[in-house]
């Protein structure tokens, strides 16, 4: 089907609401970030980020544009398990909140998580962990540059390369111009829209159907959607908690955020992220379960929600879409440019090529990775081949091997490199074989049990005490003038 | 298995309580933060 034909939105208006969330969101990028010349005022908002913001910038980050169009994609497809198993997603959130407070509490002077493997495992483990995680960050910034002109596309008929460009532009230029404030600040922003357009959605959906018609027509017209015994939903639910949980352990987008805290914030901040955000996929994904009642004729599963919120609402609904899928996409993609280009700078510039790099280069580096990173996702998203969109779904296998290696190397004293390096190749290659052999579903759970296992064994056959002093080490930001 | 209708109405009702408690939670706490100086 043409999108054009099909899209839900005028383009002028999509024009129209694109532009002016730019706007505001590049307005606001330069008014936060004004006075961030020092190194960690801009790559981490001056270490002092309080309750309120880091909450929601966990939340809003957390929220992709896949929660908010794949929820009711999953609920259309897998019904009631396909809405619990996404919202598991927050049980990654609900897990990292210990371990956001330790990474503080050990390392108040650290950058990436690349600078927890280096110091704790040594330089071989770091290198396999830097190549996991660069490789996942380009995967999510693909999905999420790809995503972005889909979506615009389909929501309005704004050609796909033109809504993938602005999308990028406006979080490239935001993120340039005020560093981690703008992220954090645009995020706590974009949360309360995508709440508050989901909260709306929602109650006219039960409003103008109501909760017995829409359980009547989906047990008459699609029964298994109520089913609470459905395998493949059951088998997708315990593989997309494991997938979460690896991505928010190794990614240095979360690192970040819990570096950025101010002393004794991480842990609240990252259980009441958990807490909020665990409900958002059940209520974007019931918004789905009503397309039976409203007789609606779905061509692709993906733009169920955006389809029933158009039926309740007309214009104003579709519009609300827009505005939650842009927020959503921006607070994940900003995200995404800042943590990375840290990573990049810390890990691989001043760590492997410029040793002595001070403060102001770093800082002037990050601005130029920043760039790059956006000239580059560019280039990756626009031949619009759906095999690079599936790399984030690939990728699965290698974030969840980091899992033990991580956790296990931040409270347990005794793991030893060698664990960590298997844990992090072995559960790699075996959930890869797990992808191909049986099936995405499984490439995570298959990765996490064999780094556990490798982990686990070779700490039993070879514990090595690790002092975690060593872990606040001095950086040159600390040593710039006042 | 399939859930009733009840069952489907707490579910969705309870996640929705959070969801409108949620941004209201935000605001108050940002108010909290900006007041203490604890803002960033």
């Amino acid at each position: 089907m043409n999108a054009v034909n099909s899209a839900i939105l005028d383009a002028r208006i999509g024009w129209l609401i694109l532009a002016l969330f730019s706007m505001v969101w590049v307005a606001l990028g330069w008014y936060w970030g004004r006075h961030a010349k020092k190194l960690d005022d801009y790559v981490l908002a001056g270490r002092g980020v309080g309750l309120a913001l880091g909450t929601a910038t966990a939340m809003a980050t957390w929220v992709t544009s896949n929660t908010t169009m794949a929820a009711p994609q999953l609920a259309f497809q897998m019904g009631i398990w396909g809405m619990l198993g996404y919202s598991l997603g927050s049980v990654g959130l609900l897990m990292f909140a210990p371990l956001a407070h330790r990474i503080r509490r050990l390392m108040p002077n650290g950058y990436t998580s690349g600078d927890f493997v280096r110091i704790r495992y040594g330089n071989t483990a770091w290198r396999v962990f830097l190549a996991i995680s660069l490789f996942y960050s380009l995967g999510w910034l693909v999905s999420m540059g790809m995503a972005g002109g889909i979506l615009i596309h389909a929501l309005t008929g704004i050609p796909y390369h033109y809504g993938m460009t602005v999308i990028l532009t406006i979080c490239v230029a935001y993120t340039l111009l005020g560093g981690f404030r703008a992220v954090i600040g645009t995020d706590f922003i974009q949360a309360l829209l995508i709440l508050s357009g989901l909260v709306v959605i929602a109650f006219l959906a039960i409003e103008k159907v109501g909760f017995d018609e829409i359980h009547q027509t989906v047990l008459e017209e699609r029964p298994e959607l109520l089913n609470l015994m459905m395998p493949a939903a059951i088998m997708f639910l315990f593989n997309n908690l494991l997938f979460g949980v690896g991505e928010i352990f190794h990614s240095n987008v979360w690192w970040s955020r819990a570096f950025s805290f101010r002393p004794g914030v991480g842990f609240k901040a990252y259980t009441l992220a958990g807490v909020l955000w665990a409900p958002i996929p059940v209520v974007a994904g019931f918004v789905a379960l009503a397309t039976p009642a409203l007789n609606l004729n779905v061509p692709a599963a993906d733009m169920v929600g955006p389809m029933v919120a158009a039926k309740i609402l007309g214009v104003t609904g579709a519009v609300l879409v827009l505005i939650m899928v842009f927020s959503a996409l921006s607070s994940s993609l900003d995200s995404l440019l800042a943590a990375t280009s840290i990573l990049v700078v810390e890990d691989i510039y001043r760590r492997h090529f410029k040793p002595h790099a001070s403060a102001s280069e770093m800082r002037r580096a990050t601005s130029w990775i920043i760039v790059g990173l956006g000239v580059l996702t560019w280039l990756l998203c626009a031949p619009r081949l759906t095999t690079l969109a599936e790399l984030l779904y690939f990728t699965g296998a290698f974030v969840a091997s980091t899992i033990w290696p991580i956790a296990a190397g931040l409270f347990w004293r005794r793991v030893n490199p060698t664990g960590a390096i298997a844990g992090m190749v072995l559960g790699s290659a075996a959930g890869l074989y797990g992808y191909f052999a049986i099936g995405f579903y499984v490439a995570a759970l298959v990765g996490a049990a064999v780094s556990m296992a490798c982990v686990l064994l070779s700490t039993w056959l070879a514990p090595r005490m690790f002092d975690w002093e060593t872990l606040n080490e001095t950086h040159p930001a600390q040593m710039e003038a006042p | 298995m399939i859930i009733s209708s009840g069952a489907l109405e707490i579910l969705v009702l309870a996640a929705l309580v959070v969801t409108v408690i949620a941004p209201i939670l935000l605001l108050g706490l940002l108010i909290r933060d900006w007041k203490r100086g604890h803002l960033w």
